[in-house]
C-alpha cells in the first residue's frame, strides 16, 4: 500500500517538476509547482511526518505560492518565446550532472538497498508528531529557531524599507476621490528641495499654482483638437 | 484483504458524508433565499413543490441545461481547471469533523461518526482552506475579462489577510486543548463548570471566538466582506465570465465552504456534539451538533439581511491593524494564563 502511494505520488513529483521547467507560461509552471508541493506532502504523510506534511502545505502551496501566482497575474507575464541557446557549454555540464545522478541513484538501488542497514535501536514512530516537533522547537533547538525568527524578521524589515524608498507621495499626503493634495516632488521631479505640499480640487490646478499650469493646459488643448 | 475492506469502507463512509453535506448545502441556498425574502419583506421561492422544497433540484437542472458558454480569450485549461479546486478544496476538509460520539448500530456494530483521525487534523484543514484560493484567484485570471481579474485579486488579497487572523484565532483553542485532534477536542469540551455553564471553549476563548467569527465570513466571501463579487462595481466578481454547471460549482463551493467554517466553529468553540444526554444516547449527539451549525448558518443568512458592504481600504485596515493584533493579543494571553495555571497546577 505505502509503496503503491510512494510510486502514485513521487510520480506526481517527477511530472509536475518536469512541467514545471518545461512550461512557457509563467502561470503554468507556477501551477505545476503548487502541485510538486502538494505531492511533497503526500510523501511526508507516506513518512510518518504529518506536521511537515501540513506545514508543507499551508506555507509554500498556500503562502508563497499565492504571492507567486498574484504578481504573475498583477504583471500579466506573456508566454516566452524560445530563445537560441547562448550559453551552448552549459549542455554537456547538464548531461554530465545528469549521468552522475543516475549513477547515484543505481548505487542506491542496487548497492545500499541490498544491504539494508539494520536500526540499532526500534524506530520511533512519535517523531513526526506536532507535539515531538514543539517540544523540540522549544527546548533542545531553541537557539537555532530563534535565529531563524530574527532572520525572517529582517528580511520583512528589509522588504517593507526597500518598497517603501523609491515613494512618490509625502506620507502626509492622502488621495481623496474628487480632491488631490500633490506634493511638489510628484509635479516637478526635478525640483525635490522645495517639500511645499498644494491642497487644491484637481491636478491641473495645483499645476497651475506651482507656476506649471501652462504646460498642463496646452497638453489639453492638444487633446482636445 | 484487512486494508481493502477498510479502504471499501472509508469510501463508503466518505460518500455518505459528501451526499448528505451537499444535500444540507442545497436547503442552506433555499433557507437563505426564504429568510431573505422574509427580512425583506416578501415571499421568497414558494412554488416548486411544498414551501418550495423542491426548488433545490429544480435549480441544479437548470444549471445543468443552461448553455456553456466559453470566453474566446479565455485561457481554456486553467479556466476549466479554477472551479474543480474551488469545489474540491471546499469538500475535503469534510473528512476530520466528528459528526457525533462513536454509537452502536444493530447488525454493523459500533462505528465512529469521524471519517478520519489524525494527529494534525486542524493543520489539514488550514492548510487545506489556504489552497482554496487558487480557485478564485486563477478563475478571475483565467477569464481574461477586467471584471473578473479586478475580483480575483481583490479575494485574493481579502483571503491571504484574514487567513492570518483565522489561523491565530485558532491558537487559544489550541493552547487550552493542548491537541490539535479535533475529536480529542471535542471530547474535553464535555461536562459543566459549576454545574451549570458548558465546558466550551467559547467561554474561556471568547477573544478568539469573535475573531475566528469575523475572519470566517471574510474567507468565505460573504455579506459585509462580500467585496470579490460586489455586484455594484464588478458585475460578479471573479465569476463574471463563468456560465452554467462551472457557476454552480462555485456556487456550491462558497456554501459548502460557509457549512465547513461553521463546523469548525462548533467543534472548537462550542462542544461539537457535546449536549445533555449524550453519554447514554449518543444518536443525539448528531443532532445537537447539527443544531449548533444550523446556528452559525441561520447567522449568515441574519448578516447578509442586514448589514451593508465594507469598502476595499477599510476592509484591509480592519484585518491587518485590528483582527490581526488582538488576535496575536489573545495568543500572549492565553498563553500567560495557561503557563501560570500549569505551574500553580489548576489548569
Amino acid at each position: 500500500m505505502t509503496a503503491l502511494l510512494f510510486l502514485l505520488f513521487g510520480g506526481l513529483a517527477l511530472g509536475c517538476a518536469i512541467s514545471m521547467v518545461a512550461q512557457r507560461n509563467p502561470l503554468y509552471s507556477a501551477i505545476s509547482l503548487i502541485g510538486v508541493f502538494i505531492a511533497l506532502a503526500c510523501l511526508y504523510l507516506t513518512l510518518a511526518a504529518p506536521f511537515i506534511a501540513a506545514v508543507q502545505v499551508i506555507v509554500y502551496a498556500g503562502a508563497i505560492m499565492v504571492l507567486v501566482v498574484f504578481v504573475i497575474m498583477l504583471l500579466n507575464v506573456e508566454e516566452e518565446a524560445r530563445r537560441p541557446l547562448r550559453m551552448r557549454y552549459l549542455v554537456p555540464a547538464a548531461i554530465a550532472l545528469a549521468a552522475v545522478l543516475v549513477a547515484e541513484a543505481s548505487f542506491i538501488l542496487f548497492y545500499v538497498q541490498t544491504n539494508p542497514a539494520t536500526p540499532s535501536t526500534p524506530l520511533n514512530t512519535d517523531v513526526g508528531l506536532t507535539s515531538q516537533i514543539g517540544s523540540g522547537l522549544f527546548t533542545r533547538y531553541l537557539l537555532p529557531f530563534e535565529i531563524t525568527s530574527i532572520l525572517l524578521l529582517m528580511a520583512i524589515v528589509g522588504a517593507m524599507s526597500l518598497a517603501r524608498r523609491g515613494q512618490l507621495l509625502s506620507p502626509e499626503a492622502r488621495v481623496i476621490p474628487g480632491s488631490q493634495v500633490l506634493p511638489m516632488d510628484v509635479v516637478d521631479p526635478r525640483r525635490v528641495g522645495d517639500a511645499t505640499e498644494v491642497e487644491t480640487d484637481t491636478t491641473a490646478e495645483a499645476a497651475q499654482l506651482m507656476g506649471y499650469g501652462n504646460v498642463l493646459r496646452k497638453q489639453d488643448e492638444e487633446d482636445e483638437v | 484483504m484487512e486494508t481493502i475492506t477498510q479502504v471499501v469502507l472509508q469510501l463508503v463512509a466518505i460518500t455518505i458524508a459528501f451526499t448528505v453535506v451537499l444535500m444540507i448545502v442545497a436547503y442552506t441556498v433555499l433557507a437563505e433565499r426564504r429568510v431573505l425574502g422574509f427580512i425583506q419583506g416578501r415571499l421568497g421561492p414558494n412554488r416548486v413543490g411544498p414551501f418550495g422544497l423542491m426548488q433545490p433540484f429544480a435549480d441544479l437542472l437548470k444549471f445543468i441545461l443552461k448553455e456553456e458558454i466559453v470566453p474566446d480569450k479565455s485561457t481554456k485549461f486553467v479556466y476549466f481547471l479554477a472551479p474543480m479546486i474551488a469545489i474540491i478544496t471546499a469538500l475535503m476538509p469534510m473528512i476530520v469533523y466528528p459528526f457525533g460520539p462513536s454509537i452502536n448500530l444493530p447488525f454493523i456494530g459500533n462505528i465512529s461518526l469521524v471519517i478520519a483521525r489524525f494527529d494534525v487534523a486542524l493543520l489539514y484543514v488550514l492548510g487545506i482552506t489556504s489552497v482554496g484560493v487558487y480557485g478564485i484567484a486563477l478563475a478571475g485570471w483565467a477569464s481574461n475579462s477586467k471584471y473578473s481579474l479586478m475580483g480575483g485579486l481583490r479575494s485574493a488579497a481579502q483571503l491571504i489577510s484574514y487567513e492570518l487572523s483565522l489561523g491565530l484565532s485558532l491558537i487559544g483553542v489550541i493552547l487550552v486543548s493542548g491537541t490539535l485532534d479535533l475529536y480529542s477536542i471535542v471530547e474535553q469540551q464535555g461536562g459543566y463548570w459549576f454545574y451549570v455553564i458548558p465546558r466550551w471553549n467559547i467561554f474561556p476563548q471568547v477573544i478568539g471566538f469573535i475573531i475566528y467569527l469575523i475572519s470566517a465570513i471574510a474567507e468565505t466571501n460573504r455579506v459585509p466582506f462580500d467585496l470579490p463579487e460586489a455586484e455594484t462595481e464588478l458585475v460578479a466578481g471573479f465569476h463574471t465570465e463563468y456560465s452554467a454547471l462551472k457557476f454552480a460549482l462555485f456556487f456550491m463551493a462558497e456554501y459548502v465552504n460557509m457549512f465547513t467554517v461553521s463546523m469548525l466553529a462548533t467543534t472548537l468553540f462550542l462542544g461539537g456534539w457535546q449536549g445533555p444526554g449524550v453519554s447514554s444516547f449518543p444518536i443525539l449527539g448528531v443532532f445537537y451538533f447539527l443544531i449548533k451549525v444550523f446556528f452559525f448558518l441561520f447567522l449568515y443568512i441574519w448578516l447578509r439581511g442586514t448589514l451593508p458592504r465594507f469598502r476595499f481600504d477599510q476592509l484591509m485596515n480592519f484585518g491587518w491593524k485590528f483582527l490581526l493584533p488582538v488576535a496575536i493579543l489573545n495568543i500572549f494571553l492565553t498563553a500567560t494564563v495557561v503557563f501560570i495555571g500549569t505551574i500553580y497546577g489548576w489548569w
